[in-house]
């Protein structure tokens, strides 16, 4: 049995095909990545697996109920945290998830027993007689992920759970995160965060205008572009014609400054390496640092989602 | 997708954490409750200016006009916040079935309406002192006519709109009209034969209706056919808001 089986998913709104022809498999106690930029049918496809939105075509199954016929027990299994922190402001943390528990059918006692231990993890404890309108939005955000859990959810649903928020709501959440899935919980993950999906993901799913572009480990999918190793260098004081001059050694693709660095991308980088200590030698600039990278998850995500065209013609609309 | 029994506990349940959760957000506050007392006061004052009858005898109709205003007044404006601040999602995605969802935003219309109706019922017995079984038709009927009203101001709700001013503005095109055509109060017996076949489909007629029968014991339809109307047009209401809901937020 699979947690989610998406099977030639199509959802169209009047003339735009938001996600087109979308299928997919994510096994249980898998965490899975789903990435995309903004409008590429991402909370679509979420709105359709937790029964919000109807598929125009195609079938989804949630451990194996079809989710349209049999939405009430497939969503019994689930628990949802939107992008949008949908709590109720009027009313405080523990009305908001005893409201959420009754919704989902939990029974009071261990509503009451969750809700406290789920508070207390997401360190809301001291502040659950408070109304949540007084809350920030780091609280607020740990406040939705915890009502998405007081049904012990075997699967969850993380629309970019972590966008925007501090370093101590980011921490309690991955932890959380990391405990489901020591406790076999399937998570699925949406973010913009490309490093997160990369430290955090079994598998992520690339999809771009609603077409999936590539499903893999991060690592295998880093593997699959390895023309976009670098090599990064930080000076002291950068030279004049120094980036002109650098685009001009031997197999090197591309040259960007990053900040107080510059990165060159290469699919040789050990050929590359050499040559550039060479120049930096003979031009007697003093590197503070060198490292070489292989491809991110990011290079993949742009690669594949056609940001790169659109950076490129970006700038060159800019030079122009 | 077909409905199945083993989910009507389930349902019921869902329904009233929905309705508990409305009544502390949206109606137990103290200015929706003056509003909500307010309103009649106000409603009787524009009727009775002027008017020869005495002012006791306004009693039924302005008990009806306050189940129907203070019923349906709420949902459309806390569904379409709720859509803007994401909130209605939460019901969507929650396991349970349309029809909970549509239930338990009626029955915290209908427990407001109920509270401020009987805030008026019992000067009106009062004043009017009538018999026990009266009193018992007159309860029934405020009740049904509550949620009747309640359910008709969910359908509206079910409009897809995140702004509050159009759903109003669409209720009260249908809602003012019902209080001239319904025999409020004007006695449906001297209205013009079209204004009579009009009232027939007006569920406040049969809300107006039961009342004056309760209180003073004229009625033109009979007590049974406004409880039986009361109750179809609660079921009708029901069904078209499942049916709305389904179409235009699903």
């Amino acid at each position: 049995m699979q947690a989610i089986v998406v099977d030639h998913l199509t959802r169209r709104f009047e003339n735009i095909v938001a996600v087109n022809d979308v299928s997919f498999q994510v096994g249980v106690g898998e965490i899975f990545g789903y990435l995309g930029p903004n409008g590429a049918g991402k909370t679509t496809t979420i709105r359709i697996l937790t029964g919000i939105t109807l598929p125009t075509s195609g079938n989804a199954y949630i451990f194996d109920y079809d989710i349209q016929k049999e939405s009430i027990r497939a969503r019994r299994c689930m628990g949802i945290v939107p992008e949008t922190s949908n709590i109720y402001d009027d009313l405080s943390a523990w009305k908001n998830m005893m409201f959420s528990g009754e919704l989902y059918g939990v029974r009071l006692p261990d509503r009451m027993e969750r809700a406290k231990e789920l508070l207390a993890t997401f360190d809301l404890m001291e502040r659950k007689d408070d109304r949540v309108r007084v809350y920030s939005k780091g609280m607020k955000r740990r406040l939705t992920i915890a009502m998405g859990l007081i049904n012990n959810p075997k699967l969850l649903f993380l629309d970019e759970p972590t966008s925007g928020l501090d370093v101590q709501s980011n921490l309690i959440i991955r932890q959380v995160i990391r405990d489901l899935h020591e406790r076999g919980v399937t998570v699925f993950l949406t973010t913009h965060n490309i490093e997160e999906a990369n430290v955090m993901c079994e598998r992520v799913a690339i999809i771009n205008r609603g077409v999936i572009a590539a499903i893999d480990a991060p690592e295998k999918l880093k593997a699959t572009i390895q023309s976009v190793q670098s090599i990064e260098i930080g000076f002291d004081h950068p030279e004049p014609g120094m980036m002109e001059a650098l685009q001009k050694i031997a197999l090197v693709n591309e040259v960007r400054k990053e900040g107080d660095k510059v990165r060159l991308f290469t699919s040789h980088p050990s050929d590359v390496l050499p040559l550039v200590i060479d120049y930096l030698q003979t031009h007697h600039i003093r590197p503070l640092s060198v490292n070489t990278h292989g491809p991110s998850l990011e290079d993949v995500f742009i690669r594949l989602t056609g940001l790169e065209e659109t950076s490129r013609a970006s700038s060159e609309r800019g030079g122009s | 997708m077909s409905y199945s029994p083993e989910y009507l506990a389930s349902d019921v349940k869902g329904a009233w954490a929905i309705a508990k959760k409305d009544l502390e957000i949206y109606y137990v506050k103290p200015n929706i409750y003056i509003s909500g007392i307010l309103f009649p006061l106000f409603m009787l004052l524009a009727f009775a200016v002027g008017r020869a009858a005495p002012l006791v005898s306004l009693v039924p109709g302005l008990i009806a006009i306050t189940a129907l205003f203070s019923a349906s007044s709420i949902e459309p404006v806390s569904v379409p916040i709720e859509r803007r601040t994401r909130t209605f999602d939460r019901l969507l995605s929650a396991p349970v079935s349309m029809f909970s969802i549509v239930l338990g935003e009626s029955i915290s219309g209908f427990m407001f309406s109920g509270s401020i109706c009987f805030l008026l019922f019992i000067p009106g017995v009062i004043l009017y002192q009538p018999a026990l079984i009266s009193i018992a038709i007159l309860v029934l009927g405020i009740i049904l006519s509550c949620f009747a009203f309640a359910s008709f101001g969910t359908v509206f709700a079910a409009y897809p709109t995140e702004n509050v001013g159009e759903v109003m503005s669409l209720l009260n095109l249908i809602r003012l009209p019902l209080i001239f055509i319904s025999g409020v109060f004007i006695p449906l017996e001297s209205m013009p034969l079209w204004g009579q076949t009009v009232a027939i489909i007006s569920p406040l007629t049969y809300a107006s209706d039961i009342l004056r029968f309760g209180f003073e014991g004229t009625t033109h339809f009979g007590p049974w056919t406004d409880l039986l109307m009361l109750v179809v047009f609660a079921i009708i209401f029901q069904v078209l808001g499942n049916f709305l809901y389904r179409k235009f937020n699903i």
